[in-house]
């Protein structure tokens, strides 16, 4: 279908909307330990200035951690210990299969400005923001950018990707898994038509204890199909082809279907402590980031 | 309800039946339209199992309705039937009336002939598909319009081609030629030679004869192929309302032949009676109205057809026993006579009657006139006084002259164009051979012709035989006759004898190139040898002598043997003298159309396209010859009212209503059904698929 494959780029971020997400920052429900230190407080001890509690002090430890104060009013030796500042892992995973070339307005386009958003906020607040897309497996990868100067890299990245193949979550989410061992946020952008099913791939991601986000895009396309006649449809993704007569009682069953297909993503979301959201692409992105991801505690 | 061909209907269905269910059992051509995942369109569809290459067939609402379409579509094909109160016929024969009474116009607007012909075609129609038929159109005879044949679209063309005539209504030629074809087509089907499939049982035919039971010669027809109980009659029409001429003389009286008297005779065929004005016109003028009051038709007189009761004066009508006064009034038939009139030309006499009813063949009647006319008789006698007194008696003009001045008149004064200049010439005791064509009645001698002699007298002989029927011997005695001595004639064979000898003809008739002849062996009178006249038979003294002159002179005048009939009914030929040498005559029929046509030889003409009643006129004529008239006059015509009871051939055949059941097709309630099926398939289907 042409008419819903146009409109497929188009500027990512606009500036506006860049300084709304000036003031965001990503907000992890768990305290994850980084390699290097950030501007967040871990839950390990560390180096920051904020102080987390005392013990005993044992042969080996650093002597600038002592508190000399305590040592002189009761003469015993007591390490100071301060709460550690960490970075934190940000990844989004992009579905680039064929499916998300699709839809007016682009759903590929739409998973693309809510990764760019998502990575922004990531950036600016200096945290390590990882990009992935992934078809059949994971296809491209932008790992570990910091700051706000490699946005350029995050708006590359995602401008370059390319529709291919068919979505495997279950692929992805093994090879994520074994290349990501640390914890972080993850933030999964697809439509979750999975024909080999959504739930293998998202238990790889719950095993590492991800702090996972699923964000599904749909477009009204698919919501509200206007189709009509004798039809024989074909997966753009796996050409398999399904012939259809369209009838009031197959758009009704089609709908439901759907509705219930979703139903059932969420709900497996939910039992698992994943953050589920569901968009269809004619709802603004920047309501999605401004509003939805901040009332999901995503963002604050 | 029978179907007409189920054949048909079992091939209708078998084509097409199977390929709609193999069409629901094959996938569609469907368009294809890429979606972004087919994962929820198949869980969709997966309770429409559509996407098999073949489906388990379903029960559709769509596929019902559209076999019912195509069901009702082959049992329309199938040709069926309501109402076969009738067995289908195998071999059916069409005798169709076309005679006059067949063009009466009905109350509906149709006449009898066209609602025959419909009622044919519905027959034709009602036919299986194998089943035969021939059509026979009748009137005054008989025409086959189809001999027996498969093809009802060309029967059909055939029925719808027959012509009203008005002519008189015969059957026995009808049935004969309908029986010919019977045995004909019985013995091709024996033999296998016609087109019939072989093992084929002939089945005896059925013969539908479309009348309104008006036959003349209905006592006539004798059935020997067709069984009584296979002739169904159809009794046509239903009105009676008529009053017709069924005779009309017009002729100029005999003692002043300037004077023409008119008569026609009219009858009133309706059961109401009537008072009527019939209209006398001569040459086109109106010169006469008759007011004349008829009775009602009795119902007696609804008798069978082919009573053909002759057309009589009231007097001699069976219920005469009323007072006089009265049954002068009160008949249905009435003669109404034209006051004599003086009219010296020639040409067409019409009797109109001045009345609207069914028939209008029979309103109208024409007589053709000749111009008063004195017959010229030439008397050649040396003694004329005898036959000159007895001839004075009669309206003609007689001219005597001795038989030296006959044969020393001028040529052109003997001759008047091709012919005698005189009516009848009569020769006493002289015989000649200046004899130009014409009229001659010779007196104790002969004609000089080549096979005609006199030779010794004969005296004592009787007269034995004489033909008492002859024209010229009515009224007259003969056994009183008798005569001294008589010629010995010796005559050719073609000579009549009207009075016979014991050894030789007294009196004889010899026509021959376009004369006539009349010869008697005696002379009225001998001179004997003294020179001195003697009578030789007593007849002269008697009055039978006298009508006997005038026989002969009403006989060799009136041209009997080349003069023609002046009126014939329709369809009648009519032979007309034409004048020498004429190639190719034009005849003007009352429409006013022009037939042309060649005469045939010896100066004669036929023409036998008399179907429709009316003067019809003559060029180039011989005088006298001009016109000829067509006249309906008949009593089983003009009596419309339909019979309801046909006696052929010994047995009565009840004549049922036209409304008789016809098988009617019923393949348009089918062809209705089925659109009205078509109909509620599209309505399904458009809601189901328009969402």
């Amino acid at each position: 279908m042409v008419q819903t494959r146009t409109d497929r780029s188009g500027p990512l971020l606009s500036p506006d909307f860049l300084t709304k997400l000036d003031q965001l920052e990503l907000v992890s429900r768990k305290i994850f330990a980084g390699k290097l230190r950030g501007e967040r407080i871990s839950k390990r001890r560390g180096e920051s200035v904020e102080f987390a509690d005392y013990r005993n002090y044992v042969v080996g430890d650093d002597l600038r951690f002592l508190d000399w104060n305590i040592f002189a009013r009761l003469e015993k030796l007591f390490i100071k210990l301060f709460l550690q500042e960490e970075d934190l892992h940000v990844s989004v995973l992009l579905d680039v299969s064929k499916s998300m070339d699709w839809g007016q307005p682009h759903k590929g386009l739409y998973a693309r400005r809510v990764a760019a958003a998502i990575a922004y906020i990531g950036l600016v607040n200096f945290d390590r923001v990882s990009l992935y897309t992934y078809a059949n497996g994971l296809a491209g990868e932008l790992a570990g950018v910091r700051g706000r100067r490699l946005m350029f890299k995050v708006i590359e990245f995602l401008s370059g990707a390319e529709y291919s193949g068919t979505s495997n979550l279950a692929a992805t989410g093994k090879q994520f898994a074994l290349r990501h061992p640390q914890p972080g946020i993850v933030l999964v952008i697809s439509d979750f038509f999975e024909k080999g099913g959504y739930e293998e791939g998202l238990r790889y991601l719950l095993g590492r204890n991800y702090d996972l986000y699923v964000v599904q895009v749909l477009s009204p396309e698919e919501m509200e199909p206007s189709l009509v006649g004798d039809l024989k449809l074909t997966d753009v993704e796996d050409e398999d082809t399904a012939e259809v007569t369209v009838t009031r009682a197959l758009l009704n069953r089609y709908k439901i279907n759907l509705r219930a297909y979703c139903e059932r993503l969420k709900d497996y979301c939910t039992r698992r402590g994943v953050s589920y959201l569901f968009t269809g692409t004619e709802v603004p992105f920047d309501q999605i980031v401004l509003s939805y991801f901040r009332q999901r505690g995503l963002v604050k | 309800m029978t179907f007409l061909s189920p054949m048909t209907i079992a091939l209708a269905a078998g084509l097409t039946v199977p390929p709609l269910i193999a069409l629901y059992f094959l996938k569609l051509k469907r368009v294809v339209r890429p979606v972004p995942s087919t994962l929820l369109w198949r869980r969709a569809i997966e309770d429409l199992r559509v996407n098999a290459p073949f489906q388990r067939l379903r029960s559709s609402l769509l596929l019902w309705l559209q076999l019912a379409v195509l069901v009702l579509a082959a049992l329309a094909l199938g040709q069926p039937m309501l109402e076969t109160a009738q067995k289908l016929e195998d071999t059916v024969i069409l005798l169709i009336d076309q005679s006059a009474s067949m063009g009466v116009t009905e109350p509906d607007g149709q006449t009898r002939l066209e609602k025959a012909k419909e009622l044919a075609v519905r027959q034709i129609d009602g036919m299986s598909d194998g089943s035969r038929a021939m059509v026979i159109a009748f009137g005054d005879r008989a025409t086959v319009q189809a001999s027996f044949d498969t093809d009802k679209a060309a029967l059909k063309r055939k029925i719808a081609s027959i012509e009203q005539t008005q002519a008189p209504t015969r059957l026995g030629e009808a049935v004969s030629l309908a029986e010919a074809y019977t045995q004909i087509s019985l013995m091709g089907a024996e033999t296998g030679g016609d087109d019939r499939p072989p093992g084929a049982t002939a089945a005896p035919a059925t013969v539908f004869l479309f009348t309104d039971g008006r036959i003349e010669d209905v006592t006539r027809v004798s059935l020997q192929a067709f069984d009584a109980s296979r002739i169904r009659v159809t009794r046509l029409g239903e009105r009676s309302d008529n009053v017709g001429i069924v005779a009309m003389d017009a002729r100029r009286n005999p003692e002043r032949p300037e004077l023409l008297e008119v008569a026609a005779t009219i009858e009133n065929f309706s059961g109401q009676p009537r008072t009527i004005d019939a209209a006398l016109y001569v040459a086109g003028r109106n010169v006469d109205i008759q007011s004349v009051t008829l009775a009602a038709a009795p119902h007696s007189a609804e008798t069978s057809a082919g009573d053909r009761r002759p057309a009589v004066a009231a007097e001699e009508r069976p219920d005469s026993a009323e007072p006089l006064e009265s049954a002068a009034t009160a008949q249905p038939v009435a003669v109404a006579a034209f006051a004599p009139m003086e009219y010296e030309g020639g040409g067409v006499v019409e009797v109109m009657l001045r009345v609207d009813d069914a028939l209008s063949a029979d309103d109208r009647a024409w007589a053709i006139v000749d111009e008063p006319r004195h017959v010229r008789v030439l008397l050649v006698s040396k003694h004329p006084w005898l036959l000159r007194s007895a001839l004075s008696a009669m309206p003609l003009t007689l001219l005597t002259v001795t038989p030296e001045v006959y044969e020393s008149m001028p040529e052109d004064r003997l001759r008047e164009g091709e012919r005698s200049a005189y009516d009848l010439v009569m020769f006493d005791r002289h015989s000649t051979s200046r004899l130009p064509p014409g009229n001659y009645f010779f007196w104790g001698s002969v004609p000089r012709l080549a096979g005609v002699s006199a030779g010794d007298a004969i005296r004592s002989e009787v007269i034995v035989n004489w033909d008492e029927t002859h024209p010229i011997l009515r009224h007259t005695a003969v056994e009183t006759l008798s005569v001294f001595e008589w010629q010995r004639l010796r005559l050719p064979p073609e000579a009549t004898a009207i009075i016979e000898g014991e050894s030789s003809p007294v009196l004889a008739y010899l026509p021959g190139g376009g004369s006539q002849f009349l010869i008697s062996a005696f002379a009225l009178a001998v001179e004997d040898d003294e020179g001195r006249l003697r009578f030789n038979t007593d007849w002269t003294a008697n009055v039978d002598f006298v009508v006997f002159l005038y026989n002969t002179v009403q006989y060799l005048t009136s041209n009997v043997g080349t003069r023609s009939r002046r009126s014939v009914t329709p369809g009648e030929a009519v032979t007309l003298p034409v004048p020498p040498r004429t190639e190719a005559v034009t005849v003007t029929r009352p429409d006013g159309s022009e037939d042309r046509a060649a005469a045939a030889e010896a100066g004669l003409f036929h023409y036998a396209r008399t179907q429709r009643v009316g003067a019809y006129r003559v060029t180039p004529a011989v005088p006298g010859a001009e016109a000829f008239a067509v006249n309906l006059f008949n009593r089983t015509e003009s009596n419309i009212r339909p019979t309801d009871a046909v006696t052929l051939g010994g047995e009565r055949i009840e004549a049922k209503a036209e409304s008789l059941a016809l098988n009617r097709p019923a393949w348009r309630y089918f062809l209705l059904a089925g659109l009205g099926f078509l109909l509620l398939e599209w309505i399904v289907y458009n809601r189901r698929v328009f969402v």
